[in-house]
């Protein structure tokens, strides 16, 4: 019997029962704050401005002959539908989804090509209060999911840019590129054969290596007003003393606009969380609205609150229920479940990691558990009872 | 974050270079000799992790290591997404296009007939790149050492390969067709690491780039 395709596999119940868990704190955080759920299609047309390159998309051919790729985000399809479905829309637009997305991965755990991220994106509201509040709900939504020791670093990618203000617009487009690539050593090179002036390249370097308000604050850079209002308007929202800002925080891709930021664990190395102002995306369908939004790497999450120890919380008991004469099991297991309680007749081949309790029918209104007492109905559902 | 910072330095030609420039930046590298038989050693606040080049870049991208040692070359070949904060200048070569002497002309020749090169090389994702970029059309063939020979012996029209001063290239015959890029030493850092513990990084990045810039 072959095993599913390279890069996709088999969820069983324990990681199942986990990734719901994880799900449900996310969703509904996205709910207290307005947010709508929203499913795009699994497939869409393979357009020219994807955010991954050709070889990253999982593609076939259409019955007719066009072009389609299984999603690589979702963040696109949003973009696409917003352009089609909301033009007229003059409010804020919140969406959210918890959903799985497909890349060929190279350095994805165990090269995963498909996992699931959530997200939101609020479209239309253009300032600092939007921006706080998808920082403020990523970091909210992370908490709720019960993650500790990660660090939300914030950075500017506007900012980053007027680094370099002093070069020709196209040798600043390629320093940038240099930067999203992550490589520091040639955007450097590049600067200094556009141009810029040692003075200029001494503070793009103290710039890219500050982190913490305090370090980026001595370097008097136009457009940290912006940075320091949004941080402190998304420490109103959720509070706590969170959040760093940090210049070097440059985002692979190249749609980002203002503020970016990335959720950090150290048990992981990689980004768990990304997200920021995309207000160029929208444009490229023709619809330019401002946009913001963040998509959390939902595996990275798992993996990193596995690691500090966490487990899915708030669980019931199942009991499983050693058949006697069918009709009486029949209705002792409606009553037990009427009751509240979870009952699986018969032995469970797969706990899934929840607490089981073994019982046998008594009569149609009682139970016997291994330790020999015998309960009826409500008082076992006392006894596992919340 | 009780571990200290996992330094991945790159066994080989390079690591004579890369202890030196640490131990001139104050680094206490005495644990960590060539001759050590331990891959994982604790030395002056560091744990230092020695690996094959080929396997630094992919010890930093994935977080086994915080911050390391390589050459831009392998950097390239392996297409590794890690912040490159520091040109450390030794190790320095380049990747070239070599052919041999008498045959260059001859092998454009081949190429305008058969439409088609075979480029033996060592480094299969760099080579396909460079003549992606130039519009030629190739078949590389994937070789893990002495590449020189490769035209010699007829498995290939040209090489692709890391040259230092030449001297081999000049020793089997070959010549310099174009140059791809050149490559020295980078001091490389996991990205999520480089933000989580700069306090710890940004000083050794600073003496690094300093040390870098006054040779």
């Amino acid at each position: 019997m072959p095993a599913p395709p390279r890069g996709f596999r088999d969820i069983l119940p324990t990681e199942a029962r986990e990734l719901r868990a994880i799900e449900r704190a996310l969703t509904e955080t996205f709910t207290a704050y307005g947010y709508m759920p929203l499913e795009p299609p699994m497939v869409e047309h393979t357009a020219g401005d994807s955010i991954l390159a050709g070889d990253r998309l999982i593609q076939f051919l259409d019955r007719d002959g066009s072009l389609v790729a299984l999603r690589p985000d979702i963040t696109t399809a949003v973009a696409r539908l917003v352009a089609q479905r909301y033009t007229d829309a003059t409010g804020a637009l919140r969406l959210s989804y918890f959903a799985p997305v497909f890349r060929e991965e190279p350095a994805m755990l165990g090269a995963e090509r498909e996992f699931s991220q959530a997200g939101v994106e609020l479209v239309g509201p253009s300032g600092a209060l939007a921006d706080a509040e998808a920082l403020a709900l990523l970091a909210e939504s992370l908490a709720r999911a019960g993650l500790r020791d990660e660090t939300i670093e914030i950075g500017h990618i506007g900012v980053v840019r007027a680094l370099f203000d002093d070069l020709a617009d196209d040798a600043r487009e390629l320093v940038m590129r240099e930067l999203r690539d992550g490589d520091h050593v040639g955007a450097f090179r590049r600067a200094r054969e556009g141009g810029m002036t040692d003075a200029a390249l001494m503070r793009a370097r103290s710039a890219l290596a500050a982190r913490g308000m305090r370090d980026i604050e001595t370097l008097g850079l136009a457009g940290i007003d912006e940075l320091r209002e949004v941080i402190e308007l998304a420490r109103r929202m959720f509070g706590g003393e969170w959040g760093t800002p940090n210049l070097a925080l440059i985002p692979a891709l190249p749609y980002y606009t203002g503020i970016v930021f990335e959720a950090l664990h150290p048990d992981v190395g990689f980004p768990i969380a990304a997200g920021g102002r995309y207000d160029l995306l929208l444009a490229a369908f023709g619809a330019s609205r401002p946009a913001t939004g963040f998509a959390i790497n939902v595996p990275r999450l798992h993996l990193a609150l596995y690691a500090s120890g966490w487990r899915p919380g708030g669980e019931r008991t199942l009991v499983a229920l050693a058949a006697g004469e069918p009709r009486t099991t029949a209705r002792l297991a409606a009553r037990l479940r009427g009751a509240g309680l979870a009952v699986a007749i018969g032995a469970v081949a797969e706990p899934a990691g929840q607490r089981v309790l073994e019982a046998s029918v008594v009569d149609g209104t009682r139970v016997k558990l291994p330790d020999g007492r015998t309960l009826d109905v409500d008082a076992l559902a006392k006894e596992l009872g919340p | 974050m009780t571990r200290p910072l996992r330094f991945a330095l790159a066994q080989g030609n390079m690591l004579k270079d890369e202890l030196a420039a640490l131990a001139d930046c104050g680094h206490d590298v005495s644990a960590v000799t060539s001759d050590e038989r331990r891959l994982l050693v604790r030395s002056g606040g560091f744990e230092f992790v020695r690996a094959r080049p080929s396997d630094i870049a992919t010890y930093v991208e994935r977080g086994a290591a915080d911050i390391g040692i390589v050459g831009k070359d392998v950097l390239m070949e392996s297409g590794a997404r890690v912040l490159e904060l520091v040109d450390l200048k030794f190790g320095a070569c380049r990747f070239v296009v070599a052919a041999p002497r008498d045959a260059v002309a001859r092998s454009l020749d081949e190429y305008r007939h058969l439409g088609s090169l075979e480029v033996a090389t060592k480094y299969p994702s760099v080579a396909e790149r460079h003549f992606r970029r130039r519009g030629i059309a190739v078949e590389i063939v994937k070789v893990a050492g002495s590449t020189e020979l490769a035209p010699q012996v007829g498995l290939a029209d040209w090489i692709v390969d890391l040259v230092a001063t030449g001297a081999t290239l000049a020793a089997n015959d070959l010549a310099i067709v174009e140059e791809i890029a050149p490559s020295t030493a980078r001091l490389v850092a996991n990205a999520s690491a480089y933000h989580q513990r700069r306090m710890e990084m940004a000083p050794i990045v600073e003496r690094l780039a300093r040390w870098a810039a006054s040779r």
